[in-house]
């Protein structure tokens, strides 16, 4: 057991895994903003990194780590809700093309201010469990509590969110508001306040991702999650946008062939392995893989 | 009044060549006015209009949004860069159609999945291209030089063209403004064959694609092949911008092409007017006089330029263009000119029934 739990396969699989869960993370929240209001946000890294960056330099001041996530989530909530008050909801029943612009209008502002007010230089933040693997028998187990941390907290939010929208009220609502406004609307849901919800807890899981890995090895910087904010949309894609399953499915896939991609082909290709991935599963179905029935506007 | 009407209206290809060459022989005649630093400025930006016109004619007239034309660009770039190192002699003109033909078809490479997205899942389909060229170029270090990128051989000015100039630093400002002059004359040619372009048949059918795709299916357009033309023409527009940016470099490397570059763009077109040459024409000069922009806001505030917020401004400022653009302009700087180019036209000239449009 030792030599296989240390063995390079295992190696990878436990690397992919930890990397796959962020990008399910990241992935999960676009599905939830896009399932409210059809709205790709391309500045969702963005917004969970200057989110990020306000809590977690609050360490410098002396405040303690959970504390400092505890405001990053927060803050990310609070820019989240105001986002689509102020920038999305002047837009809708404009061009879809019209939101994307001002989302990535928005992603340029915030890593702009983010470098103006912190620098563009790479912050450490000291993580609250060890980085350091474990050992067995005096094999190395390329697994840290920190990796171990990353994903449990991980599948933490994605049950939390799951039971939220399955068994609460709100969740109802909200899954109702999405799929039938106008029905919604004339049974008495606030259907505006919902999708200002939406984006407030689809905020919060980005926070989450983006507090994650600016506690990890990558550190934080303005653009810190740039990358993961595309694999994280390429998780969704190839989920469908739709759903939050495939969302996660597709994140985990996409970790762990980023990570073999990168141990057994060539480190060369693998920033292409997302692109890969994609475009195979939309030559099979345009829609998403997870996509249960496909709809075709006339 | 007249002949201005018939050049507004661009009916037909001669008409849109005069148009083209007196707005490419106005912009030459102003170099000889400008002093040097503003000639290589407006070289880099008539390279970058360039770029926005194909991005122009991808997102105004076939509705398809591309965040991966820095990609592109850097692919032209690269093409000419790595030809141009190894065949120095080859004539100018080889190096752009070859930045062209390798641009069209790295467009259609990405065209292929993408046509099959729409909106959302296109943007973000062509943002993973454009975030994967810069790791890729990086990667490759035997083709592409990795993070120091490629050399290439300065522009050479020609000798006739440097007996215009006299005095202490002729040469820097013969140099400077045969790039300038150089830089125009490609930009008016694209402009020119994107002009044809956009009364063309393609150009038509693209418009009726993006309006109603159902309708343009059953008029007998393929909607897979138009949409595809349009990347390629695009993805093309982009390698040439590309290939003339970096000979005025004079360099080719992985950061010239980042992420935030395809932002710098979408801005550009959206600022300008998206799907209009004079729109390109705008987003260009707004590219060549940014820094000068920057400065005076600046100046204007009172911040640092050499500050973390200095050095940042840029950023700040055509993000919250865009987004302010987008909200409250979305037809962009262009169509603030509208009323007077509906003065001018007020004028009935040669009233005909097709001119009902």
């Amino acid at each position: 057991m030792t030599t296989f739990l240390s063995s390079s396969f295992m190696h990878n699989i436990f690397g992919g895994l930890a990397q796959g869960v962020i990008y399910s993370l990241v992935a999960l929240s676009l599905v939830i903003i896009w399932q409210s209001t059809h709205v790709l946000n391309f500045a969702q890294g963005a917004m969970a990194m200057f989110a990020t960056y306000i809590g977690m330099t609050e360490i410098d001041r002396g405040v303690g780590y959970w504390w400092c996530v505890i405001i990053s989530v927060v803050v990310g909530m609070a820019l989240g809700g105001a986002t689509e008050r102020v920038l999305i909801r002047p837009l809708y029943g404009k061009p879809e093309i019209n939101p994307i612009v001002v989302m990535v209008g928005f992603l340029g502002v915030l890593e702009a201010l983010a470098a103006a007010i912190w620098t563009s230089t790479t912050r450490n933040i000291t993580e609250p469990f060890s980085q350091i693997y474990f050992q067995s028998n005096g094999h190395l187990v390329f697994l840290s509590s920190f990796v171990i941390f990353q994903i449990l907290l991980a599948i933490g939010i994605m049950l939390f969110m799951a039971g939220l929208f399955r068994f609460t009220k709100l969740g109802l609502q909200l899954r109702a508001s999405a799929l039938a406004p106008e029905v919604s609307r004339l049974l008495g849901v606030r259907v505006s306040r919902m999708l200002t919800i939406g984006w407030i807890l689809s905020a919060g899981v980005g926070a989450i991702a983006a507090v994650i890995i600016a506690s990890g090895s990558f550190g934080l910087f303005p653009t810190n999650m740039d990358g993961i904010f595309v694999a994280g949309f390429i998780a969704a894609a190839v989920g469908g946008l739709e759903s939050p399953i495939g969302a996660v499915a597709g994140g985990l896939t996409i970790g762990l062939a980023e990570q073999f991609i990168l141990a057994y082909w060539s480190p060369n290709v693998a920033p292409l392995g997302g692109i890969i991935i994609l475009v195979i599963a939309l030559m099979i179905r345009p829609q998403g893989l997870f996509t249960k029935n496909s709809s075709r506007r006339v | 009044m007249n002949w201005w009407t018939s050049l507004s209206k661009q009916d037909t290809t001669h008409e849109r060549l005069l148009g083209v060459l007196l707005l490419t022989l106005l912009t030459l005649a102003i170099t000889f006015v400008l002093p040097p630093v503003a000639d290589s400025q407006l070289a880099g930006g008539a390279a970058i209009a360039i770029v926005i016109l194909g991005l122009s004619w991808l997102t105004g007239w076939s509705g398809q949004i591309s965040l991966g034309n820095s990609g592109f660009m850097a692919v032209g770039a690269y093409a000419a860069g790595i030809w141009a190192h190894h065949h120095s002699t080859t004539p100018l003109i080889f190096t752009f159609v070859l930045a062209v033909v390798v641009g069209g078809f790295s467009g259609l490479i990405v065209a292929i999945p993408s046509t099959r997205l729409r909106g959302p899942y296109l943007a973000g389909m062509t943002l993973a291209f454009s975030a994967a060229v810069t790791p890729l170029a990086q990667n490759f270090t035997s083709v592409t030089g990795g993070e120091g990128g490629i050399f290439m051989n300065s522009l050479v000015t020609p000798k006739w063209f440097t007996h215009f100039f006299s005095g202490q630093n002729a040469a820097i400002s013969a140099n400077a403004q045969w790039t300038a002059d150089l830089a125009i004359v490609t930009a008016g040619v694209a402009f020119f064959f994107m002009a044809n372009l956009f009364h063309s048949r393609s150009g038509r059918a693209m418009r009726l694609v993006r309006d109603n795709d159902v309708a343009a299916e059953l008029m007998g357009v393929n909607l897979a092949r138009t949409r595809s033309m349009a990347f390629v023409v695009s993805a093309a527009f982009a390698g040439l911008g590309g290939a003339l940016y970096s000979l005025l470099e004079a360099s080719v490397r992985p950061e010239t092409f980042p992420l935030t570059l395809s932002i710098t763009l979408l801005t550009l077109m959206v600022l300008g007017g998206i799907g209009t040459l004079s729109g390109a024409v705008i987003g260009g000069i707004i590219y060549s006089f940014s820094a000068n922009l920057v400065a005076h806001v600046n100046s204007l505030t009172g911040v640092n330029p050499t500050s973390n917020l200095g050095a940042n401004m840029q950023g700040i400022i055509f993000g919250v263009l865009l987004i302010l653009t987008m909200l409250f302009a979305p037809r962009g700087l262009v169509s603030l000119t509208n009323p007077i180019r509906r003065l001018l036209r007020a004028r009935p000239h040669r009233a005909t029934a097709n001119e009902v449009d």
